[in-house]
């Protein structure tokens, strides 16, 4: 059996999705994946500002409507605007994952380096501290700091980002380990190169590739865990809403059946992990193609 | 194989320790503090240190964490801040439904999965297995709210054929086992959907490699039949990484059971922690933390011990 099989996870984020990609190996891969996630990116940071309709107002002579011209996406049991809730929400969600997915990669890269560079003992003590964290769902875990923290964009981001970043550490450990005993690090410290100048000239840039796939999934799994945990009422707090917490909402009155309350934050937290893995897997076909 | 799982306990121990540890002291070591949560907006500055005292949360941290573990190894877990019941009774109390509900469903999503990846290893590469590849990336990358919440738009409102919440009828007051099993079937299709993308397509690729193996090649040449092989050999080959992924992916399996128990109000354990999060109530949520550790280990552990029985050569790995 090979190493593959046995990381796989049975629900897992979309580094492992990309994965079921490369097995189908659909066309295109890179193009869907970038253009799903330019229309993420513009409903979350320019059409907030195109779409002049105020998320907030209620209107409850319309509560409950479904699509019609006056209201695009249909009006929740508030009479608020849908689609004006989802741009919010959008928004919201974008401005805690995407800067919590960059503290996680920041973390992840340092601590895989530190690791890789380190004496061996380091390296052990630093691997077994790693295990600790992977040992339990990164859910489990932020579902319970996310009980002990006051919630707020600075905590979420910093919740998010600490919990993001083993994986990311493990393959860049493992990698480090993997480039040290090449000839050009060899030879780089021969001419007196220091292990910090080594790491930023050499490793890092051998590894490019490796680091911007995973950066890449690793926003699709910051969004899909912030939905997860906005959803659960541990994320993005009321009164502001956001994907996840538009789910929740939705569900309390599902007996109506709101379907048009529960099927666009649905495909839009579903759009984000699938964007997210078709970058990632249609930049390493490309990367792996030209080599 | 007794060495084996000694070296695997030692070393999981150890990880455990670590992670209860961190999780004690950024318990306690945060602003606030349990008190405050237990008192909420009734919390002076006198009560705070009346029931800091009375809890005994005034004394040393040191002091406290060596408690801990004393009642720990004496099988307390302590008391549970808003039902002041033990958190040992109560956990039993919702593992039991957590245990009706992932037993029914991985026994439905495995069966399931082994079908789906004979058909999908057998035709592989063909358009059978690719509609199927299709599905399973779908149902991969879903998140299990939604799913959860489609079932009930589908079958329980806009169809009333299905409870949407609950574990039992509350207003029958001796429920029927068929009321149980009815409540189970939207959470039990939940997870079954979401647990069997990756398992049938783990399975799909363990039966595609296993039929390209000498051993087939051997046995058609000798003129067994196809099925003979199939069910024969390998099946039982290519079952060995669909044990060791469903051993290891067990915590995962409970991650979605969050989400899932609690769209579907069912209370089983990832519902109970949900509700205690949401209380703030650390010594329930300190608890689970360190339940759903012992149960990865296990997990894990049973893992190599069923592959053991399937291939004898693995236990000396």
């Amino acid at each position: 059996m090979n190493s593959a099989t046995t990381s796989a996870p049975l629900r897992g984020g979309a580094g492992a999705l990309a994965r079921f990609l490369g097995w189908i190996q659909p066309r295109g891969t890179l193009t869907a994946g970038l253009a799903i996630t330019f229309v993420i990116l513009f409903m979350g940071f320019v059409a907030p500002f195109l779409y002049h309709v105020d998320p907030y107002a209620i209107h409850p002579d319309h509560a409950l409507q479904p699509p019609s011209w006056a209201f695009p996406l249909g009006t929740d049991e508030l009479g608020r605007d849908e689609l004006a809730l989802l741009l919010s929400g959008g928004l919201a969600t974008l401005v805690v994952a995407l800067p919590a997915a960059v503290l996680g990669f920041v973390l992840g890269v340092a601590y895989g380096l530190l690791s890789g560079l380190a004496p061996a003992w380091v390296d052990k003590l630093l691997m077994r501290l790693l295990d600790a964290v992977l040992a339990l769902p990164s859910l489990i875990i932020l579902i319970f700091f996310a009980s002990l923290v006051t919630l707020n964009n600075t905590s979420l981001i910093l919740l998010l980002g600490f919990i993001s970043w083993p994986g990311l550490a493990r393959l860049v450990r493992n990698e480090t380990i993997a480039q040290r005993g090449r000839d050009f690090v060899l030879a780089a410290e021969q001419l007196g190169a220091s292990r910090f100048y080594v790491a930023r000239v050499h490793l890092i840039r051998s590894m490019a590739p490796v680091l911007v796939v995973n950066g890449t999934f690793m926003v699709g799994d910051s969004v899909f865990a912030l939905s997860a945990l906005s959803f659960l009422g541990l994320g993005v707090q009321p009164p502001q809403v956001s994907w996840g917490s538009l789910l929740q909402d939705a569900l309390d009155i599902i007996a109506l059946d709101p379907w048009w309350l529960i099927i666009p934050p649905g495909l839009l937290v579903f759009g984000s992990l699938i964007a997210a893995s078709l970058t990632g897997q249609g930049l390493l076909q490309r990367w792996g193609n030209s080599r | 194989m007794i060495r084996m799982i000694g070296t695997r306990l030692a070393s999981s121990s150890l990880t455990i320790f670590i992670l209860v540890t961190m999780v004690f002291f950024m318990v306690h070591l945060t602003p606030g503090g349990p008190a405050y949560s237990i008192l909420g907006q009734k919390a002076t500055a006198t009560s705070v240190a009346e029931l800091n005292a009375k809890l005994g949360l005034d004394q040393n941290i040191f002091k406290q964490y060596a408690i801990w573990w004393w009642h720990l190894a004496h099988g307390q877990l302590g008391y549970s801040y808003l039902l002041n019941r033990p958190v040992g009774q109560l956990i039993v109390q919702y593992l039991c439904n957590t245990l009706v509900f992932y037993s029914v469903s991985i026994v439905i999503s495995t069966v399931l999965s082994i079908l789906i990846g004979l058909v999908q290893g057998v035709y592989f590469n063909r358009w059978p297995a690719r509609l199927i590849g299709a599905f399973q990336l779908g149902f991969y990358a879903l998140p299990a709210f939604f799913v959860a919440a489609m079932l009930v738009l589908w079958f329980s409102v806009d169809r009333p054929w299905f409870p949407a919440s609950g574990i039992v009828n509350l207003r029958e007051l001796h429920p029927s086992l068929a009321d149980y099993a009815i409540h189970l079937v939207l959470p039990v299709t939940t997870i079954t959907l979401l647990t069997i993308s990756a398992l049938s397509r783990y399975f799909g690729e363990a039966v595609h490699e296993e039929l390209g193996k000498d051993y087939v090649r051997t046995a058609r040449a000798k003129g067994v039949s196809f099925p003979a092989i199939l069910f024969g050999h390998v099946l039982r080959n290519a079952l060995r990484p669909l044990v060791t992924i469903l051993g290891l992916s067990f915590p995962y399996i409970f991650t979605g059971g969050v989400i899932v128990e609690s769209v579907f109000n069912y209370p089983g354990l990832g519902w109970f922690m949900w509700r205690s999060a949401l209380g703030q109530d650390y010594p329930v949520l300190i608890a689970i933390v360190l339940l759903i550790g012992v149960l990865t280990i296990i997990g894990n552990l049973l893992a190599d011990l069923v592959n053991g029985l399937l291939d004898p050569r693995a236990s000396y790995e």
